[in-house]
């Protein structure tokens, strides 16, 4: 029995050690948080403008394809106002469940970059990969 | 006389029918449901990937898979390993055959001897380790290439473009080669995921036993059939072996049917105990979307 409660303990000690982890870091970040609207409020005629867009793109809606983990990844782009306004994964059929979700993480990453050059996920380099390329190829048709 | 014949040929049939199930569910799962390993063991690659970058450890699918697969097994032993894992599916499948072979050809199957395997299980937890540790410092993307698991699932999804795999090919080879010669080669000594389960506090309800008391003196059946070796603990023993894959052989080879679960109810019931914790690893396996 004390075998048990042992690895009861550990196991509950290692969720516990997470846990605490995952706190410090959102407490961190909070803080941190504060301090930039802080800075911001203080510095205040000087706006986030979201000024220095290189890349125009045409609007419409661009297709793209690329290699994923066992098959062909298809997305599909969308350019509103010169910009890339959302990103969706029209096809995966051979792409797991769990890396792809997981992979999707990038689409976020692209959005922000404007662009498709970003780094890949890792844990899930092939399915985002994939989804990189397919929206890079998206992209190439939008250019202007 | 007759009747002792009957009482054979049920016994005999009790157990093609076990075999046959668990097969079945194995290839299932096998073509099915292949990655669920590689997820739940790619939470524990993101979990000290992230700590070690000082990032935020979220509940990505792979963390969640991990979690969902560790409860399973808390609860019900490591029925996905014995059951629905890929890659000791693979294991079984490559042993099986390989007996098969030698039986053809009337050869006797090599064997890795025992006071060998006894030591090279404790290489999982030095896999689980260094892999750990690669994460931890950030370097793991780095040893892309060199993952046995990552070319199997790329040949198991049909993709065939292995060039920078090599490393982890050969890898791949030299696990299938180990894979004849014992069974469950990799699961026992080097499945990093192995080596986190068989340090879960396992629950004893559903966990194998036998009654010492009523063995024949000096039979050792059922851990010879053990793919672990393991020698079960007695009635009553709150002990649960980490290293059992509930693959359940042990069971059927008593030859006094003294083996059961924690929960004395489900003697006799195995066969449908084992389809309903498939059943529930479905549902579950389902509901996350892997």
């Amino acid at each position: 029995m004390r075998e048990f409660w042992v690895r009861l303990v550990s196991m509950l000690a290692i969720v516990g050690v997470l846990l605490g982890y995952n706190s410090v870091l959102d407490a961190r970040a909070k803080e941190d948080e504060i301090a930039r609207l802080s800075a911001q409020v203080v510095g205040n005629g000087q706006s986030d403008s979201e000024n220095g867009d290189s890349t125009n793109y045409k609007d419409g809606t661009y297709t793209g394809e690329a290699d994923g983990f066992g098959g062909t990844i298809q997305v599909e782009v969308k350019i509103e106002k010169s910009k890339i306004a959302e990103i969706n994964v029209v096809s995966a059929e051979k792409e797991d469940g769990a890396y792809l979700s997981m992979a999707k993480d990038i689409i976020p990453k692209i959005i922000d970059a404007q662009s498709a050059d970003v780094d890949t996920i890792s844990g899930a380099t092939f399915s985002s990969t994939g989804i990189k390329n397919a929206s890079e190829q998206a992209l190439e048709k939008a250019v202007k | 006389m007759k009747k002792m014949d009957i009482h054979n040929l049920t016994a005999k049939d009790i157990k093609k029918l076990h075999v046959w199930l668990r097969a079945l569910i194995q290839v299932l799962y096998f073509l099915f449901i292949p990655s669920v390993y590689t997820a739940a063991f790619a939470g524990v690659k993101y979990i000290f990937t992230q700590i070690g970058a000082g990032e935020k450890v979220s509940m990505t699918s792979f963390v969640t898979v991990l979690v969902v697969i560790c409860i399973y097994t808390i609860l019900f032993g490591r029925f996905f390993c014995g059951f629905a894992c890929a890659f000791g599916t693979l294991g079984d499948g490559v042993h099986a055959l390989y007996v098969w072979i030698c039986k053809k050809i009337k050869k006797k199957p090599l064997q890795i001897a025992d006071a060998w395997t006894e030591k090279l299980c404790y290489l999982k937890y030095i896999v689980l380790a260094l892999i750990s540790i690669l994460c931890f410092a950030g370097v793991y993307s780095e040893a892309k290439g060199t993952s046995p698991w990552d070319v199997f699932s790329m040949l198991h999804a049909g993709n065939f473009k292995l060039g920078g795999y090599l490393v982890g090919l050969v890898l791949l080879v030299l696990i299938i080669a180990g894979m004849c010669f014992e069974e469950r080669f990799f699961c026992r000594n080097f499945c990093p995921m192995g080596a986190v389960f068989s340090l879960l506090p396992v629950l004893p309800f559903f966990a194998l036993h036998r009654d010492r008391e009523n063995c024949i003196k000096g039979c050792k059946a059922c851990t010879k059939k053990c793919p672990s070796n393991i020698g079960l603990p007695e009635d009553g023993s709150p002990k649960v072996e980490g290293d059992c894959f509930q693959c359940q052989k042990c069971i059927d080879t008593c030859p006094k049917g003294n083996i059961h679960t924690g929960v004395k109810g489900l003697c006799g019931n195995e066969f449908w105990f084992t389809i309903l914790r498939a059943v529930i690893l479905l549902m579950l396996l389902l509901w996350l979307g892997v």
